[in-house]
């Protein structure tokens, strides 16, 4: 019996002789002592001296664990991210949480217990343990009790083990040679399973591809396409107006967005532009002006516009004196509400930007009636 | 550990409790005083039905490991016997503290509809059925089981095994009677699916706490030779599911009310958060969940005695508390506790306190006449 003996089996007719032997073969301290049943055995664990496995405190760990981890992604996404008010709850409402939190709890608690058991605890993968290639595994597996003796360096005495265990009343001895340690995970190992995977989802995608391409009738899927909804800019059967997309109900307001301008004009020359005349305000003024504004009332503001004879219609000429005395707040309005042939521009142009044109349309009437003391020197 | 001298102690705190019991009614009003009756009916009816199923569980899967232990759950089960005087006393609440009974009820929109079902002659009516069955079910699974004891009839095992099942249908008719009809119809408007599962969550554990406490007691004195932390082992398992089920049940019907929001529903938990209830609301999930879970969650805590005595105490606490949240609020305003509150304890802690330890010198402590004795007490884990 060689030195690279794995571990010796003593086989035993009856799980009494077992539990008997396990005191003798463990008191010889001949190597680390485990036992191989066809079933549970009550206190078995006792009297190999196993300890407490860690798992169930691993498991309490990552339950509480998950309990945190979801708490504090639905408290994130609820109550900082993007709270939104639903069912006249308060975002951070614990109480729907709840669920959420104890399902991700048991996903923690039972992938700990699943891959920490046979990843972590019973070191696997471990192909072929060599008690499984063994003689007696047929037995063990049925009606006897088998008590090894595994080696634990290379100083095991595989002759000495056995004779230790015909001792203790084993009525077969088997040797088994060390199991095959070499690494799995070579080179030839990694590069023919991603060479299969490879092979696999080409033959799979390829197949499909074809396949639909011919038989376009044989979706593999349909659910998905077609499902009955409401799709963008479609029409549909379901609302009376034959619409997929329904406008807003009447008087909806935007969160944050309060309507302004929404009583009489006169009412509105007190508004204040809230914005500050800034290098990038005026910007957006002139762009939203050479957009909206320019084609009636002009590039200068005068009333002479590239549409305007096309019209013939009279657009306000801005720089007159009446507009230039025109207070912000009636020019917000009418751009709100539009005046006279002038139409609504509320849909085109958002608050800021209606504000930005007005700083504009304030420009361009100084421009066009510069006095000497906005004559400056620019330096160059 | 038993102390026999402790009993003339008994005696006098029941007999304080009895005094007190009375001054209630004269001094603090009927209404407190039939709040605190139902609320010890209620507790110790569920109690003893939920001992009883038990041992209506063991007959019906057949388990052999709480075999040994079978007879507690039994002798706790002999409380039906003084809980239906009690609960017959207690009819005298239905015109004080049910509105269903009372004559303006028949113009409430809602009332008038179960005027039939919440009238004092149907609600007695079947009150007194639900303690037929429950006489009924008592003679069988523990009048049998006594008798077992000198006559070693094994016929009595295949008898109650199917009895079992029928048994079932009687305790859930039973304790659905208990939880809409004296609980629930306190607050009729109220109405919750779930209820009568979640009475029954709280009378199994209380059945189960007492159990374990009864087990742990017979067995400072030496009395259940073979009894060991493989039945107690059991028993705690029991005591942690059962803590989680109840938890799972009460919390799912709370949740489901507070997201519908409909105001019959949801009035009852306003009214259960509002004001010091919140903390007793607090209180009952942290006592009733949170602490028992943790304690009992190791290996070690449920074979453990001495934190298994500690746990079952603490449930049984929670279980009066659980009670005590569900009916106390029906009187308005804040928590009560006070001296009516405290003689009502004692009075009937005290009555239960002398009647187990009476049912337990009596005859055996083991099913001595079940065939399957010796094979529970072989029970390894």
């Amino acid at each position: 019996m060689s030195e690279t003996s794995y571990s010796v089996l003593g086989l035993f007719d009856t799980p009494d002789a077992l539990m008997q032997a396990i005191p003798k073969v463990r008191a010889a301290k001949a190597g680390t002592v485990e036992a191989y049943t066809p079933y549970p055995i009550h206190g078995i664990d006792d009297a190999l001296g196993l300890r407490r496995s860690p798992l169930g405190g691993m498991v309490l760990v990552m339950g509480v664990l998950g309990a945190i981890t979801a708490f504090g992604f639905e408290y994130w996404i609820s109550a900082i991210d993007y709270p939104i008010i639903t069912g006249g709850k308060s975002p951070s409402s614990w109480e729907a949480f709840i669920p959420i939190m104890f399902e991700v709890t048991v996903l923690f608690a039972t992938f700990t217990a699943g891959l920490g058991m046979l990843l972590l605890l019973n070191r696997l993968p471990f192909f072929g343990h060599p008690v499984l290639s063994s003689k007696s595994i047929k037995g063990i597996t049925r009606d006897r009790f088998a008590l090894a003796i595994e080696a634990e360096d290379e100083s095991f005495d595989a002759a000495a083990a056995a004779r230790i265990l015909q001792d203790a009343g084993a009525v077969e001895v088997e040797v088994l040679p060390a199991p095959d340690r070499s690494p799995f995970l070579t080179s030839t190992y990694i590069l023919r399973t991603l060479g299969g995977i490879f092979v696999a989802c080409v033959v799979a995608g390829t197949g499909i591809y074809t396949l639909t391409k011919w038989f376009p009738l044989l979706r593999p899927m349909v659910n998905m396409q077609d499902q009955p909804r409401l799709n963008a800019q479609k029409a549909s059967t379901f609302f009376k107006d034959g619409r997929g997309m329904q406008a807003p109900v009447k008087g909806t307001v935007a969160r944050g967005y309060l309507p302004t301008a929404t009583g009489t004009q006169d009412a509105s020359a007190s508004l204040v532009n809230p914005l500050p005349r800034t290098k990038e305000v005026f910007a957006v003024g002139r762009k939203a002006y050479l957009n909206r504004c320019e084609v009636c009332h002009g590039a200068l503001g005068n009333g002479v516009g590239s549409l305007t004879a096309a019209y013939g219609a009279k657009p306000a000429n801005l720089q007159s004196q009446q507009f230039q005395d025109y207070p912000d707040g009636k020019m917000y309005w009418a751009i709100v509400n539009g005046k006279n042939a002038m139409p609504s521009h509320a849909a085109d142009l958002n608050e800021s930007q209606r504000w930005a044109v007005i700083h504009y349309v304030r420009a361009l009437q100084r421009a066009q009636n510069a006095k000497d003391a906005d004559l400056k020197v620019v330096a160059p | 550990m038993s102390q026999p001298k402790a009993s003339p102690l008994t005696y006098g705190a029941v007999a304080l409790g009895a005094v007190g019991v009375i001054a209630t009614y004269l001094a603090a009003g009927p209404q407190r005083f039939w709040a605190n009756w139902v609320m010890w009916f209620v507790l110790i009816f569920t109690m003893a039905l939920g001992a009883l199923f038990i041992v209506a569980l063991e007959h019906l899967v057949n388990a052999k490991w709480s075999v040994p232990i079978r007879r507690i759950p039994e002798r706790i089960a002999s409380l039906l016997l003084p809980a239906i005087p009690i609960g017959l006393i207690a009819l005298g609440a239905l015109p004080v503290l049910y509105p269903g009974t009372r004559p303006e009820a028949a113009h409430h929109p809602i009332l008038a509809g179960k005027a039939f079902w919440l009238s004092i002659p149907f609600f007695s009516v079947r009150t007194l059925i639900a303690f037929a069955l429950v006489v009924v079910g008592l003679t069988v699974l523990v009048g049998g089981s006594l008798k077992q004891d000198t006559s070693r009839d094994p016929a009595f095992n295949i008898k109650a095994r199917k009895f079992a099942p029928a048994f079932m249908a009687i305790f859930a008719l039973v304790i659905t009677v208990v939880a809409f009809d004296w609980v629930s119809g306190l607050t009729p408007e109220w109405y919750s699916d779930i209820f009568g599962v979640y009475i029954f969550a709280g009378a199994f554990l209380s059945g189960l706490a007492a159990t374990a406490l009864s087990v742990l007691y017979l067995q400072g004195q030496d009395r259940l030779a073979g009894v060991r932390g493989d039945h107690l082992y059991n028993l705690g398992g029991f005591l942690f599911a059962f803590t989680v089920f109840w938890s799972y049940i009460g919390f799912a019907q709370y949740m489901l009310m507070w997201y519908a929001n409909m105001p019959d529903e949801v009035i009852y938990y306003k009214v259960r958060l509002a004001g010091m209830w919140r903390y007793i609301t607090i209180a009952l999930g942290a006592m009733h969940f949170i602490l028992p879970f943790f304690v009992l969650v190791t290996r070690d805590a449920k074979q453990d005695p001495r934190r298994l005595r500690r746990v079952a105490f603490l449930m049984l606490a929670a279980h009066v508390l659980d009670i005590y949240w569900l009916i106390f609020p029906i009187l308005g305003g804040g928590p009560l506790l006070s001296w009516p509150e405290l003689s009502f304890a004692l009075f009937f802690i005290g009555g239960i306190v002398l009647w187990l330890r009476a049912a337990m010198e009596k005859g055996e402590d083991m099913p001595v006449g079940d065939p399957f004795l010796r094979e529970g007490l072989e029970f390894r884990l």
